[in-house]
């Protein structure tokens, strides 16, 4: 079975457009939130929190086509745009048919579906809604977006996985892989910054600050992307998972065995992960469940701990891909024979773990 | 072809049928339904419809989750989690799965939706609405609300601890789930998958198809040359997907075989369908499935009962098709639209004309459209044929074309 590699990244992140204003962040030893209060006019329960307060899509993306796009749809297109982009993924070499996308989120926006439920109950008449912005309401409406957007004619699938979001999209995209269903996948996840996710967070009690972000990569077989010319960042080695029902307990064990087998596919060791990053939602219950499952995975050996929350805010689905993104080897930094783990599950008990190798000179070409 | 563990050997059937929707809870009364062209319309009970100029949705009226459901306690899961968790249940009770029995961790789950919670998001919205902003949204029904917990909720119900994916694609995302389950269960990863998918009826759906000028206001009558729209609808359906050889070791009975599907997308408009690319996708479905347009037998349309789609469906049959095309019937002019659960039924309707040897009918219907006079609806009344092998077609806002292939089990 041919390898799958990683060939493109688009971050959009609180910190900025591009996976570099995000490694920036996260290499700072403390970042101020950005000021939100005049994101909105409505109420915020925040006055700071993770959100991307000069964001402008038209500025992004041009007028055309883009005046009834919602948030999430906007940060998604930006972020496919990127890494499309940093792939190279010029005209000519690559298929539109052959080429397909998988986008996690939570609910899509939030907004746009509570704003219609909204103006069903307070326009003069129930069903004076504005037809235009009926897509918005549906999940998949940012990869049938980005499928419009950037001619993605192959498979085109959403994952709600709420947390798992990335991590599901993920073992989604690589399945269509293997499968022979397509020849590349984007593959990311998205969630926006509203007064909807933000009083949400505020009122679940939910830990740190709400943030926003879209993270997109480019992953497609090794040889392929060899023979159109492009460099691979990471090899893409394994996706495992499962549901531990009800949750909580015994969690700990079941993702070890998970990252065993995972790190199995990949022909990797344990000593020879070098640096991980896993849920941090649940504060300092994933803290616990975390510690638990890497250190009966790891016995004895260590890993460079890669977190997100702090830096960037709380951000749902792309939490993830965020996560992804800073595991990603930096150019020059790759090592055969090296790796990084990602794990994440959700309260109710989903969990989903990815294996990145390394690849010995990947990246060079960018640096 | 021996029943061996080589991944790409592996031969995938359906064991169980679990339907919870406006014509039938349970496989018994759904078929009873689909033969008799019984049609589940009727007025909205879901929200008060006052207002609206139309006022008719095919909902489930007697949904009782309690009396359905084992594991689960429906206080803590909104509607459309609790339709995929009694549906999984009903599947897995008609599959004769003895879930104590078998290995919890190579049996998955996989649903598709377009909505979610829908229900759920409009009840925060009328917090919301009442309380002067989102600081009025109430905690508990927050903690209901994402969308991955349709997956999460059959998965607790049945025990099961292989992978619990909720994909979100639409009115196809039934068909999404079925092949990414078929795909689960051939590549090795899992021995059982229960696949399917539920929606709610919602205030915002019904709004929105009925500006886009896509309602129909009492009939959906899919196919006729007088259609006016889709009826919304709702409900959960699940079919249980085995590897055949894992079925036959605990001596399952076989309703039909999963032969493949194919995927697309049209890239070209969020509504509106494209009959060049459906014809794409119906291409896809039959290579990978392995037949060819020859053998179809039937074909469980997408059938909204919109002009667009009707022609685009019709269209795409005719350019794969030619003069050959087989019987089109859809039911949804009997079950309305149930969003992300309605290719599922649409996939339990294909099972059942290949296990029981009848095509559903195509209710409401009464004039030839003259753009496909050619088209055989199977008009008003179920016929008697033999079925060996049925295609469920579904297709999506976003453009999320996906059709399944299903066989007679030989």
């Amino acid at each position: 079975m041919s390898s799958l590699v990683v060939t493109g990244e688009g971050v959009v992140s609180s910190a900025g457009v591009g996976p570099t204003a995000m490694r920036s962040a996260l290499a700072a030893s403390s970042r101020q939130p950005p000021d939100v209060r005049g994101l909105y006019p409505e109420a915020l329960p925040y006055t700071s929190a993770h959100a991307l307060t000069d964001f402008d899509v038209r500025a992004l993306l041009g007028r055309k086509g883009t005046s009834f796009l919602d948030r999430a749809t906007g940060l998604a297109l930006v972020a496919c745009g990127q890494a499309i982009g940093h792939s190279g993924m010029v005209p000519g070499t690559w298929a539109p048919e052959r080429t397909g996308i998988a986008l996690g989120t939570t609910v899509g926006s939030l907004r746009s579906s509570s704003d219609y439920s909204r103006e069903t109950l307070l326009a003069e008449r129930p069903y004076l809604v504005n037809p235009v912005l009926f897509p918005n309401t549906v999940m998949n409406c940012a990869a049938g977006q980005a499928a419009i957007w950037y001619r993605l004619k192959g498979v085109n699938s959403t994952v709600a996985g709420g947390p798992l979001g990335f991590l599901g999209a993920l073992r989604y995209g690589m399945n269509v892989l293997r499968r022979g269903y397509a020849d590349a996948m984007l593959i990311g996840a998205v969630e926006e910054f509203t007064p909807h996710t933000a009083w949400a967070h505020y009122l679940r009690h939910a830990v740190g600050l709400p943030g926003e972000a879209a993270a997109v990569f480019v992953v497609e077989r090794a040889e392929s992307a060899r023979a159109a010319g492009r460099t691979p960042v990471a090899e893409l080695a394994a996706v495992r998972g499962g549901f531990h029902p009800g949750g909580g307990e015994g969690l700990a064990k079941r993702l070890t065995a998970s990252m065993r087998e995972a790190l199995e596919d990949a022909a990797l060791e344990p000593w020879q992960v070098d640096r991980l990053a896993f849920s941090e939602a649940g504060g300092a219950a994933d803290e616990a469940i975390g510690t638990a499952a890497f250190s009966g995975l790891l016995g004895p050996y260590s890993a460079a701990r890669i977190r997100v929350r702090e830096a960037l805010g709380e951000c749902g689905a792309a939490a993830g891909a965020l996560q992804f993104a800073a595991l990603l080897p930096a150019p020059r930094a790759a090592q055969d024979g090296r790796g990084g783990l990602l794990a994440g599950w959700t309260r109710e008990g989903a969990f989903e773990v990815a294996v990145i190798k390394d690849i010995s000179g990947a990246g060079d070409s960018s640096g | 072809m021996p029943a061996g563990d080589e991944p790409e050997s592996r031969r995938v059937v359906v064991t169980g049928l679990g339907p919870v929707s406006s014509i039938g809870t349970g496989i018994a009364e759904f078929s009873a339904s689909l033969r008799a062209g019984r049609s589940g319309a009727a007025g909205i009970r879901s929200f008060d419809p006052a207002g609206f100029p139309y006022s008719y949705a095919a909902e489930v009226p007697d949904f009782c989750a309690e009396k359905l459901l084992r594991g689960l306690d429906p206080q803590d899961w909104g509607r459309s989690s609790q339709f995929a968790a009694a549906a999984a249940r009903l599947a897995a009770d008609d599959a004769g799965l003895d879930t104590g029995r078998i290995a919890a961790g190579r049996f998955g789950v996989v649903m598709g939706t377009t909505s979610g919670e829908s229900q759920v998001v409009e009840a925060l919205t009328s917090q919301a609405v009442a309380g002067g902003g989102c600081q009025a949204f109430a905690p508990d029904a927050l903690a209901r609300l994402p969308a991955a917990r349709l997956a999460h909720a059959a998965s607790e119900e049945l025990g099961a601890a292989g992978p619990s994916v909720t994909l979100a694609n639409a009115c196809s995302a039934s068909n999404y789930a079925i092949g990414y389950g078929y795909d689960l269960l051939t590549s090795g990863e899992a021995d059982i998958v229960a696949a399917g998918g539920a929606d709610s009826v919602c205030r915002w759906a019904h709004a929105g198809f009925y500006r886009l000028g896509a309602l129909s206001e009492r009939a959906c009558a899919p196919f006729d040359r007088d259609r006016t729209g889709i009826l919304t609808a709702e409900g959960g359906v699940v079919l249980i997907l085995e590897a055949l050889g894992h079925a036959q070791s605990r001596g399952a009975r076989i309703y039909a075989e999963v032969l493949g599907y194919g995927l697309n997308c049209d890239a070209r408009h969020m509504v509106a369908p494209d009959a060049e690319s459906i014809a794409g996708c119906m291409r896809a479905a039959h290579h990978n499935a392995g037949v060819t347009a020859r053998d179809v037998d039937y074909i469980c349309a997408h059938g909204t009962g919109t002009v667009s789609n009707d022609r685009a469906e019709a269209d795409a049959v005719r350019q794969v098709f030619g003069e050959h095309a087989p019987p089109v019937s859809s039911i949804k002019s009997m079950l309305g639209h149930a969003m992300g659960a309605a290719s599922g039924f649409g996939a339990v309707a294909a099972v059942l004309a290949i296990a029981d040897g009848f095509l559903p009918p195509t209710i409401n219907w009464d004039s030839r459209d003259p753009l496909f006079p050619w088209l055989d609806p199977v008009p008003n009344r179920a016929r008697t044929a033999e079925v060996r092998i049925a295609q469920n077609d579904g297709f999506a806002f976003g453009g999320n074309n996906c059709i399944t292939i299903f066989g007679a089990f030989r």
